[in-house]
């Protein structure tokens, strides 16, 4: 392999971890192609980790891969995904349904798609509740109020009883954060959540998202193309490129003391056109 | 396209059989071996080496009687289509161009025009204004206009909608340049589609007139005029409907697969794309 | 305004709708780009960038106002002026997405020429003299017989910057032309732009991000709700920001180094705007 994870980060974990996955190989069944050559990373409580890579370095495949939910003709044929003491490898779909979003749980780019365009917002997310938690229809309302407060929604009742057309991108993938964080999971992975928003959009659900982790301690995996918008929460890094890990550390280190020319190219860039050009000298006393 | 739709079986066989029918639409009354209005004693023959098909109630060869009457069939069926495609298709793409007016004018007239059953008023025109083919086939033509006005309108709309054709505008492009070299290419295979499957119908429609005795004047045949007066026999001759309800059938047929084989080969971009992938697997698999 | 403008927009006002639906989008909007210079104007969805992009096209009317476009007053043409102009090729336009801007039935050298074509070259000359900018955008010629579906996502992009180029514009209007590209080919687009303005073409970024295009901006304009409610040279935009829309714009653009530092001042900068 290419890569080898920095001992200082897997060696000496400082909790249990929630998520942890290990030299993990994704291939399709049907060619025999290895699309994701070896990834592994550990999550502990409170903890995040970004991935970036471009569409198609199989950055999304690793995460549906945590989540079971691998495309059919895809499978992990190599290492092993642990999510909160489980082997994922063993779960029956029962054990998965249990764990799903009660432990593990995701946000998309594309928010809409994941909600019914003819019922109201709230309502959906109600359901979720009842279902996981088990409890009444008023007692799940009032919780979906406070998860809609607690994604900084300006007037949860509104929203509540508004469709998917009436709300603008920001505020739908908040709605999405909202169902997501419902059933209080232990992980969280946005996955290119912020990716189709306005700047300044983005902008606020990283910060909701920062703000989420140091109020719950939820771990999250922030997955996207853009090495800053990782480096804006994470405690730690992977790039990959086209299914291998070229650089794993903590975010300081790649960010100063990038390896691979790939994570060279990648902060080259916005130095060169980015902002980062224009702003007064960089704090390196974070490294 | 044409050689795409003869790479596929469906569109060989339909390519095949119609242009079968279409010979003998042209050389039908060369090859009849007898005089297909002549009347002799022999009367409801069985086949026999003289009579391959056996004879009619006033002793005409059946044979003949078929390969002569396929001319008047064909050439009604592509007529009705003809007119239906000049009376829908270029208003339709013109809905999109020459303004609100005449969009509206002609999306009302053709909802008009769709409301009416096509068979009934042109026995009713014909009724009207005398007895005769022409006639019963402009009616029917007319009225099968809303089919192609619509689809080339859709085309035609999505094209104009579309950023391409906002490219070539602002570099100054006229309106006859963008019909010529964007909408034309895009319209035209959903205007042979129902092309090819106009011309099933209106064989249908053909023959039924004739089967209903309008249009064709009894002596000259017709493979629907044959198939009406054959069943009067069936107490006689149970199998004689037989041959001209196979060759009618067989039209017809071949008039649909060969739109299916156009619709197939003229997929979206997105359908191409997917067989391409659909085969890899299997080309890899035989490596 | 001075003589070397390519581009003169004065108090321009575009309404949308009818009666008791119509809306202004855009406010008193005034720029002006010299040649050889990059602008970049900056909004979020719906601030009105794009109409103000073709406005400029002359794809949308405008109800008050001045377009002045290489010395010609465009703010009355009519129809067959504006053809007579776009014609000459001497503004064009780079769509955000090449997939949807080329025609997907047409081998990319049909589009790559279309714009000499549309002028009234041969087929032969046009197809010649968009040969020699292939290099500028770094295309093997050997890609042209392609459909656009057959190309990368990166050479379709520049592909749409060539064919903006055959007519040797002096002003290219450009609508997030780098944002859906991998870095490899972001890099190597904004390379491109970067040699285009050097050699004289202005250019004008549509864009939601600051971030991916201020490297190469002289000048930043800040879109808010239909009004620019800031212009300047682009340090100076980014690290003394008049407006509060414009603070919390720079403050929220990821970088590198910057990090999660801004987040209370972004908090902040929040209440404000929505006060």
């Amino acid at each position: 392999m290419a890569f080898a994870a920095s001992p200082a980060i897997t060696d000496s974990p400082v909790a249990e971890a929630v998520l942890s996955v290990r030299d993990v190989h994704i291939r399709d069944q049907v060619t025999g192609r290895e699309i994701v050559h070896g990834i592994s990373f550990e999550l502990e409580p409170g903890k995040v980790v970004g991935i970036v890579g471009e569409s198609g370095s199989g950055k999304t495949l690793t995460c549906r891969a945590a989540l079971g939910i691998l495309p059919d003709q895809l499978e992990v044929y190599a290492g092993s995904i642990t999510l909160a003491g489980h082997d994922i490898a063993e779960l029956s779909v029962k054990q998965w349904t249990g764990l799903r979003g009660s432990t593990i749980s995701a946000v998309f780019q594309d928010p809409s798609s994941y909600l019914n365009p003819s019922i109201q917002v709230g309502p959906q997310i109600a359901e979720v509740i009842r279902v996981k938690k088990k409890v009444r229809r008023r007692e799940a309302r009032d919780q979906v109020l406070q998860l809609l407060r607690s994604v900084r929604l300006r007037n949860p009742e509104s929203v509540y009883s508004q469709y998917t057309y009436e709300l603008s991108g920001g505020m739908l993938q908040r709605v999405l954060i909202a169902a997501a964080i419902a059933a209080d999971p232990k992980v969280l992975i946005a996955d290119e959540a912020t990716t189709a928003l306005d700047v300044i959009v983005q902008a606020e659900i990283l910060d909701l998202l920062a703000d989420l982790r140091e109020r719950t301690g939820l771990a999250l995996v922030v997955v996207a193309h853009d090495l800053a918008v990782v480096a804006q929460l994470c405690d730690e890094v992977l790039v990959i490129r086209q299914g291998e890990v070229v650089e794993h550390g903590t975010t300081a280190d790649v960010l100063y003391r990038p390896r691979h020319e790939y994570t060279k190219l990648l902060i080259s860039e916005h130095e060169q056109y980015g902002l980062d050009r224009f702003l007064d000298a960089p704090q390196r006393e974070r490294a | 396209m044409i050689r795409r739709v003869l790479a596929l079986p469906a569109g060989r066989i339909a390519v095949g059989t119609l242009s079968a029918i279409v010979l003998l639409a042209i050389f039908g009354s060369a090859l009849a071996p007898h005089n297909p209005l002549a009347t002799t004693s022999a009367q409801l023959r069985h086949v026999s080496g003289g009579h391959l098909l056996g004879t009619d109630y006033l002793g005409r060869d059946t044979l003949s009687r078929l390969l002569a009457g396929s001319r008047a069939s064909i050439v009604g069926a592509i007529e009705v289509a003809l007119i239906a495609f000049f009376v829908g298709a270029i208003p339709g793409i013109l809905s999109v161009y020459l303004g609100r007016v005449f969009e509206w004018l002609t999306l009302r007239l053709v909802d008009t025009l769709i409301a009416l059953p096509f068979l009934l008023v042109a026995v009713a025109v014909t009724a009207l204004l005398g007895n005769g083919m022409t006639v019963a086939l402009l009616v029917v033509g007319v009225l099968l206009g809303p089919g192609f006005y619509r689809i080339s309108r859709a085309a035609a709309l999505t094209v104009a909608r579309s950023q391409y054709v906002e490219a070539a505008q602002i570099s100054g492009a006229s309106l006859s340049w963008i019909v010529r070299s964007h909408v034309v290419s895009k319209v035209l295979p959903p205007i042979s589609v129902t092309m090819a499957s106009t011309v099933g119908t209106g064989f249908v429609v053909v023959s039924s007139l004739s089967f209903l005795g309008i249009g064709v004047q009894p002596p000259a045949p017709t493979w629907g005029g044959m198939l009406s007066s054959d069943l009067n026999y069936l107490s006689y001759q149970p199998w004689a409907p037989v041959a001209p309800a196979l060759l009618i059938i067989a039209t017809v047929w071949a008039c649909n697969l060969l739109a299916d084989a156009i619709r197939d080969v003229s997929g979206d971009a997105g359908r191409v794309f997917v067989s391409a992938r659909a085969k890899r697997p299997l080309a890899q698999g035989g490596a | 305004m001075s003589a070397s403008a390519v581009l003169e927009v004065e108090d321009l006002e575009v309404h949308y709708g009818l009666g008791r639906k119509r809306r202004r989008v855009l406010d008193g909007i005034s720029l002006a780009v010299a040649s050889g210079e990059a602008v970049g104007v900056i909004g979020e969805t719906g601030s009105g960038k794009t109409t103000l992009a073709r406005a400029v096209l002359g794809l949308v009317p405008f109800s008050r106002g001045r377009v002045v476009i290489d010395g010609q007053d465009v703010s009355n043409a009519s129809a067959r002026q504006w053809r007579d102009l776009r014609r000459r090729g001497v503004v064009q336009y780079v769509f955000q997405d090449s997939l949807r801007s080329l025609d997907p039935d047409l081998p990319v050298a049909k589009s790559l020429i279309e714009p000499l074509l549309i002028q009234g070259i041969p087929r032969a000359e046009a197809a010649a003299r968009a040969r020699a900018f292939l290099d500028r955008v770094h295309l093997d010629a050997e890609l042209l017989d392609r459909l656009p579906g057959a190309l990368s996502g990166g050479q379709r992009q520049r592909v749409a910057v060539a064919r903006a180029l055959v007519t040797e514009p002096k002003l290219i209007m450009l609508d997030e032309p780098v944002s859906a590209l991998d870095s490899a080919n972001r890099v190597l687009v904004l390379e491109i732009l970067k040699g285009l303005r050097e050699s004289g073409v202005a250019l004008v970024f549509i864009s939601h991000d600051l971030g991916s295009v201020a490297g190469l901006a002289d000048r930043i304009a800040v879109l808010y709700q239909g009004e620019l409610v800031e212009v300047g040279p682009t340090r100076s935009v980014i690290n003394n920001p008049g407006h509060v829309y414009t603070r919390l714009l720079v403050d929220s653009v990821p970088t590198l180094r910057s990090a999660a530092a801004k987040r209370s001042e972004r908090e902040s900068l929040r209440a404000l705007l929505h006060a």
